[in-house]
């Protein structure tokens, strides 16, 4: 009968120590959203925008008649084709997946996608930098989002150590977390969550397809993300967004880390 | 080799048809609808002979309702029932004749996958409470569980009718997370074929893309060179390392084994870590085309060494794992899935290898490099849920050596040519993902775009036959039970 | 004084008898049922703690009557399951044929009180048999349930083989001193050997035992409880219990002398392993009941086997000189039968109000105490919690009591008498815990829960009476330092007042208060001033409205009426767990549908039974009713038909009686 816990004690600490400090947040080599320079483009080149699958990238003619391109960084679903297509370095891959904002309009690089602004201020999150309950519920997602949700309670992680659970009911949670594009059967359950949670509650949409509708939005059974379903406080696009992702989003919405994305870049 | 046979026959035959091929050995794996340009509905049967056989595809054109074979055939009662729902064929004597993928309430203004229903409208949806089963008893419990369930897990309801320790009857309302993604597939370049089809099951992505770019090269004749062959193996069989690690680690957590959980979650992390440093993505998305890969990858520097020390630690691991009492206790003899039961309703995947039918996709009809690779296939007769994590942990095992072997063969060349699928052809991909079979059947329209995808996801006929292993079981029993079927509700519900 | 008020209660029960023989005007047999029933119970109140005087009544065979005497104890249960008969009555049975029904219980009670204070053999046995077949009456009149033939009959044949007993026991009593007075009876079990003294100790337990429902006779509880309606149950787990207790208690300790060449007195030891047993299996089968008159009924088998391990406690304790502790096991058994009387009246009139409003008498979550008024609400919740044992109600006073006298076990002397206290101590534990959880299951499954469709309200009457015997319970309790003290002759016989050692001040100690003590008087005052403090801060948060949402169950509304947990559920658990008892029987049938070739994969029907088998029934009863059957079958020769043979029996039968003269 092999002793479980010794076997634990052995292997030691196995959680990362970032984002206290340190650079080791286990996403070495993964790739994020693509770095866009459109001052690099070739003239009349709209190779990116003729590959993009769920039209982040858009060539519309601005006033003057010029070709503008247009980046909606929160309809990434980081597949890299516009990268594989651009013919000069004006699309690069990079490994910017630290892509979490409080506004939908932060993750517009350029281009106007009738982003409706913010009407009110959330409420200010004082009293919860330390402690805060998620409400996770899954919308129609593939499922990658929830295994990288799921990813976030395993030892490298380690989420409890920043004072961040996942509660089995809405009623004592203070953010809900949604992923999936909103299809029409899990509509009113989600509505209902919503219902359910005491204020002061904010909502957090992970995942492409909860910020837009991603690939799978549109047609008979899906929506297109959050938008117009519950008003969303944090955003954060990826397809899946990675663990490491997820913890910058949440640090920086409990105002414990600064918002590193604003108009559409990320700035160190 | 084009891997199916088409034979055309008439709906008035097809009763007959399959029986004759069940009583020949054959199985039935699928039957999809599919409405051509000129507008008649069709049927495509797909079936499998034998090993190293073609599978044999059966179309016919109905003229109204068809014949059920549900009776002959118990795994297609549930894809008639989703022909029914998405084309609106009625089929006559279905044994459940009630909806199944869209939801009662769900009023479209026509069968959503007919090729007139108007692009991007959604479908008027009424919540209504759910009528099935209907219950006449006092003494028994209607225990809904979901859509929202107790943890970060996909939405389903599982309304369970209890007595008190002892369930009677487990249903299963699925469909909460159908997004129509077949549909959204239809006019789409080959790129964003494969795009759409890794997000289809997100842990399952590499297997869904490289089924998708298979009935695409089947459909074009298309020979894809032998690195990309040897490295889509590659990869295959680290998406399926990194799925069994996962699932040993929810296993133990239902078993309430907390180290076991946290050691096996944390071995997925580093499975997961090593997807991402290797190419760009933990979930090994973006790297299919139809054709090969869209890049080369290096894996030959460090990806042995890394998994080396990987399996040694998965060896203790599950050493471990199979000599913990309490958590073999809660194994063995729970949820037993009888043979003959598998066999019938269609499972597939370590779940019928835990059952005692011996049948792997890799090994019976080739396809990537697999053919020139040595392969394992662990079988298990008890078919309880031991039985389930038993096949997974010797699945492991064997991945990981199919890798090590994969790196020894693997030589320099190109890995992609172009494909490119002739009007109106059709293609049948297959793959064994970490699930089970897994079908894509791919038709194309004048214009070379997609015209049809069908997805046959190994949850989707793994979800049908698990609430049988339910019945008559206790609840103390039930999560453990489920998590040793291991099934993902995306890939169901597409 | 007591003899008027005596006289005249006797007298309006006859007088409700004879006009309800004849078929009209039962709503005035009622009124006068109920009248005589309040008499009574003045006299009780009027004559504790003294105890009646004697009456010589012309009642009894031979030249001599028969003494009538009500002492102390019997007057101390007598009065105690009066108030559950008088509402009883009051309420009068929901089945359509009152006359009938009021008759038997006419008899029930007349026979009670023969049983109660008639002081010799043949009247006492006649008395008894009046009060068992009026039992019967009860609940044939009735005709609530089809198959009610089978199960009066059942508990009819139980109750003749201990009126059986009964007879012999007497009989061997008396022809040690040919004299047929119980006064006499004392004396002559003196007399006889060990071991028929023994004997005449088994007989009277089983022809008590019949009445009380301990092993293996409780098993007539649930039928016969289940074929009448909730007023006979309250009169029979009432009053009836009551007298049966009392003729039993009486004969224990009256008549079989204290052996004192014995270290250790068998009879207690035993009486006190066949109370525990049977307490703990009326309890586990109880709890398995879905039907309130049956769960009720196995408990009343419960509560009276809890009172017999007390009555062998006492016998333990005197046989040792310990004559305190005697008495204390001795008052400890009034008490918990007075609190148990009580509260099982409630629980039964509930169970009546119910069945008016819904037409069954099944355990189902129907939201009943949501839309009724708070004093059926409060009654019933404090009859509930007695027989659960909870503070600060009189039920929880006398478990409370009955763990004390057997903790102090430890003062007897011979170590087999302090091992059965330990071993009854624990096996009550298992008992008390699983009372409780089956009034958690008759309150929170009969009375709690939101209902699809609304019930009707219960009647005033019902709530009133429920209210008025529920509070009742909590006076019991609470007063209980003052109705000690009228119990002080009670344990005259051990020569002990351990009643008034009971009480210290305000608070309850067993005899002494540095062993322990307790304080229902002082709990009442204090629970209501500690609810003070949320109240407030209820009325405090009232300014903000909080925003009501419906109850969160995954995302979907859902039936709450469809999701609630039924009865079956809730003891399922229990079921598994002493599978090795209850032997459950799972049958689960699925139909599959004509078109899926035999394959038994698409039910289109589940058909289940569960159920738990009985211990007794199969192994007992079942092979004495065919034994019977098989003995009737051969006797039939007797039948024979002619004429000549049934003329010559009667002359061998003449023949034999004159010998037997001349002889």
């Amino acid at each position: 009968m092999p002793l479980w816990t010794l076997f634990g004690l052995r292997k030691g600490k196995a959680t990362t120590v970032w984002p206290k400090r340190g650079q080791e947040n286990g996403q070495e080599g993964v790739r994020g959203m693509p770095r866009i320079e459109p001052q690099r483009c070739e003239d009349g080149c709209t190779q990116c925008a003729a590959v993009c699958p769920t039209e982040a990238i858009r060539v519309h003619a601005d006033q003057t008649g010029a070709a503008r391109l247009e980046v909606d960084y929160g309809r990434c679903i980081v597949c890299q084709l516009c990268v594989e297509a651009c013919p000069t370095d004006a699309v690069t891959a990079s490994s910017d997946w630290a892509f979490g904002t409080c506004n939908r309009s932060d993750l517009v690089l350029s281009g106007d996608f009738h982003i409706v602004p913010k009407v009110t201020e959330p409420e200010s999150r004082h009293g919860f930098h330390r402690s805060l309950h998620i409400r996770h519920v899954d919308a129609g997602s593939c499922n990658g989002c929830e295994s990288e949700l799921q990813a976030l309670n395993n030892p490298f992680y380690n989420l409890h150590r920043l004072g961040i659970f996942f509660t089995p009911s809405p009623r004592f949670a203070d953010l809900l977390l949604v992923t999936g594009p909103v299809t029409y059967a899990m509509r009113e359950p989600l509505q209902r969550a919503y219902e359910a949670m005491p204020e002061p509650r904010w909502v957090m949409a992970v995942g492409t397809c909860a910020v837009s509708g991603g690939v799978a939005g549109g047609g008979y059974a899906c929506g297109n993300g959050l938008e117009g379903v519950l008003p969303v406080d944090l955003y954060l696009p990826g397809c899946p967004p990675n663990p490491a992702a997820l913890i910058e989003a949440l640090l920086m919405f409990l105002e414990r880390a600064p918002q590193r994305v604003k108009g559409g870049r990320l700035v160190e | 080799m084009i891997g199916f046979e088409l034979q055309s026959i008439e709906p008035d035959n097809v009763p007959v048809a399959i029986g004759q091929l069940i009583k020949n050995g054959g199985r039935m794996q699928m039957v999809y609808g599919w409405q051509p340009d000129d507008g008649h509905l069709e049927l495509r049967y797909v079936a499998s002979r034998g090993v190293n056989e073609d599978f044999l595809v059966l179309r016919c054109v109905p003229r109204g309702p068809l014949p059920s074979v549900a009776g002959i055939s118990p795994l297609l009662g549930w894809h008639e029932r989703e022909i029914s729902d998405l084309f609106g064929l009625k089929f006559t004597g279905l044994p459940e004749p009630y909806r199944l993928v869209l939801h009662d309430g769900a009023s479209p203004v026509m069968p959503p996958l007919d090729r007139a229903y108007p692009f991007d409208t959604p479908m008027p949806f009424e919540p209504t409470e759910g009528g099935m089963p209907v219950v006449d008893s006092a003494d028994v419990q209607r225990l809904p569980f979901g859509p929202v369930r107790a943890d970060v897990v996909e939405s389903v309801e599982l309304i369970f009718f209890y007595i008190g320790e002892h369930i009677l009857h487990l249903h299963p309302q699925l469909f909460f997370k159908h997004r129509g993604m077949e549909k959204r597939f239809e006019g789409r370049s080959l790129a964003h074929g494969v795009i759409l089809a890794e997000r289809v099951s997100g842990v399952d992505s590499f297997a869904h893309g490289l089924c998708f770019c298979q009935a695409v090269e089947c459909a074009a004749h298309c020979i894809v060179p032998p690195r990309a062959l040897m490295l889509r193996s590659l990869l295959a069989e680290l998406e399926r390392l990194y799925n069994h690690l996962h699932y040993l680690g929810h296993l133990s957590h239902t078993t309430t084994l907390k180290v076991g959980e946290a050691e096996g979650k944390l071995l997925e992390e580093r499975a997961k870590q090593i997807n991402g440093r290797l190419t760009g993505s933990r979930f090994l998305r973006g790297l299919l085309i139809p054709g090969g890969l869209r890049c080369d990858l290096a894996p030959e520097l460090w990806l042995s060494q890394a998994l080396e020390d990987l399996r040694k630690d998965v060896a203790v691991y599950t050493a471990m794992l199979e000599t913990t009492n309490s958590h073999l206790d809660r194994l063995i003899t729970t949820g037993v899935l009888n043979r003959q039961v598998a066999y019938d309703q269609g499972a597939t995947g370590p779940i019928d290898r835990a059952s005692g039918l011996d049948w792997d996709l890799r090994r019976d009809h080739p396809y990537a490099a697999y053919g020139e690779l040595p392969l394992t296939v662990p079988v298990r007769t008890s078919g309880d849920a031991h039985a389930r994590a038993q096949i997974r942990i010797a699945e492991i095992d064997a991945s990981i050596a199919l890798i090590q072997r994969i790196l020894l063969l693997l030589a320099a060349g190109p890995v992609r040519v172009d494909c490119s699928p002739t009007p109106h052809s059709e293609g049948l991909g297959w793959v064994e993902s970490p699930r089970g079979s897994l079908f894509y059947g791919i038709h194309f329209d004048s214009g070379s775009t997609l015209s049809r995808v069908k997805i046959k996801s190994p949850s989707f006929s793994n979800w049908r036959v698990f609430p049988l292993t339910v019945h008559d079981s206790n609840m103390m029993d039930y999560a453990i039970n489920e998590a040793s079927f291991g099934l993902t509700v995306a890939g169901c519900d597409r | 004084m007591s003899n008027d008020l005596l006289a005249a209660g006797l007298t309006s029960w006859l007088i409700a008898a004879g006009l309800a023989l004849t078929g009209r005007a039962t709503f005035f047999t009622r009124i006068i049922l109920g009248i005589g029933g309040g008499v009574l119970l003045v006299l009780v109140v009027t004559t504790l703690p003294e105890g009646s005087a004697s009456v010589h009544t012309p009642l009894g065979i031979g030249v001599s009557g028969s003494d009538f005497r009500l002492s102390p104890d019997a007057l101390w249960l007598l009065g105690f399951g009066l108030p559950g008969a008088i509402f009883a009555t009051w309420l009068g049975t929901p089945a359509r044929h009152q006359a009938t029904w009021s008759f038997g219980v006419a008899m029930s009670l007349i026979g009670a009180l023969g049983v109660f204070g008639l002081q010799d053999a043949v009247s006492f046995l006649v008395a008894w048999e009046i009060m068992s077949l009026g039992g019967a009456v009860m609940i044939l009149g009735e005709d609530l349930a089809p198959e009610k033939g089978r199960s009066v009959l059942f508990m009819l044949g139980l109750l003749e083989a201990g009126s059986v007993a009964l007879i012999l026991a007497f009989l061997l009593l008396s022809q040690q001193t040919g004299s047929l007075s119980f006064s006499d009876f004392a004396a002559a079990a003196g007399a006889m050997p060990k071991a028929e003294q023994l004997f005449v100790g088994l007989l009277l337990l089983i022809g008590f035992g019949a009445k009380l429902g301990l092993l293996p006779f409780y098993e007539w509880f649930p039928g016969a409880y289940g074929a009448g309606s909730g007023a006979t149950g309250a009169l029979l787990s009432g009053a009836v219990l009551n007298a049966a207790f009392f003729g039993f208690s009486r004969g224990l300790t009256e008549w079989l002398p204290i052996n004192h060449a014995l270290p250790v007195s068998i009879p207690g030891i035993f009486i006190v392993a066949i109370g525990v047993l049977s307490a703990i299996l009326s309890a586990l089968y109880a709890f398995q009941q879905e039907d309130w008159r049956e769960l009720l009924s196995l408990s009343s088998a419960e509560n009276a086997s809890i009172a017999v391990c007390l009555l062998g406690a006492t016998m333990m304790f005197r046989q040792d000189g310990l004559t305190d502790l005697a008495g204390l096991a001795w008052t400890v058994a009034l008490l918990h039968l007075a609190g148990h009387a009580l509260a099982k009246g409630a629980m039964f009139l509930a169970a009546d109000g119910v069945y008016r409003v819904v037409g069954d008498y099944m355990l189902v979550q129907r939201g009943i105490l949501a839309r009724n008024s708070w004093i059926f609400g409060l009654g019933a919740l404090f009859a509930a919690m007695s027989l659960a044992a909870m503070p600060p109600l009189a039920g929880f006073v006398s478990e409370w009591y009955l763990f004390q006298v057997f903790f102090q076990g430890f003062h007897l002397s011979s170590l087999a008498s302090r091992m059965t206290a330990a071993l009854a101590g624990a096996g009550l534990a298992l008992t008390v815990a699983i009372a409780f959880a089956i009034f958690i299951k008759l309150f929170g499954i009969g009375l709690l829960g939101r209902a699809e469709r609304r019930v009707p309200q219960i009647a005033i009457t019902t709530s009133v009476a429920v209210g008025v015997l529920g509070s009742l319970v909590l006076a019991l309790a609470a007063g209980m330092p003052i109705w000690l003290t009228h119990l002080a002759p009670v344990s005259a016989t051990f020569d002990s007042d351990a009643p008034s050692k009971m009480a210290d001040g305000w608070l309850l100690v067993p005899l002494t208060a540095k062993f322990a003590f307790i304080s229902p008087s002082k709990l009442v005052i204090v629970m209501p001033i500690l609810a003070l403090l949320p109240i407030t801060l209820l009325l405090l948060s009232i300014r903000r409205r909080p925003r009501v949402v419906p109850v969160w169950y995954g995302g979907r509304d859902q039936n709450p009426q469809r999701a609630a947990t039924t009865a079956l559920t809730f003891s399922n658990a229990l079921r598994t767990f002493y599978s090795f008892i209850y032997r459950p029987i799972i049958e689960t049938e699925r139909e599959s549908p004509q078109d899926s070739n035999g394959k038994p994969y698409f039910t289109r029907r589940l058909v289940f039974t569960h159920d738990v088998a009985p211990i007794f029934g199969p192994y007992l009863f079942a092979p004495l009713e065919k034994l019977v059957i098989s003995l009737a079958a051969r006797l039939r020769i007797i039948q024979s038909g002619h004429l000549n043979f049934y003329l010559s029996l009667i002359g061998a039968l003449l023949v034999i009686i004159l010998l037997l003269v001349l002889l």
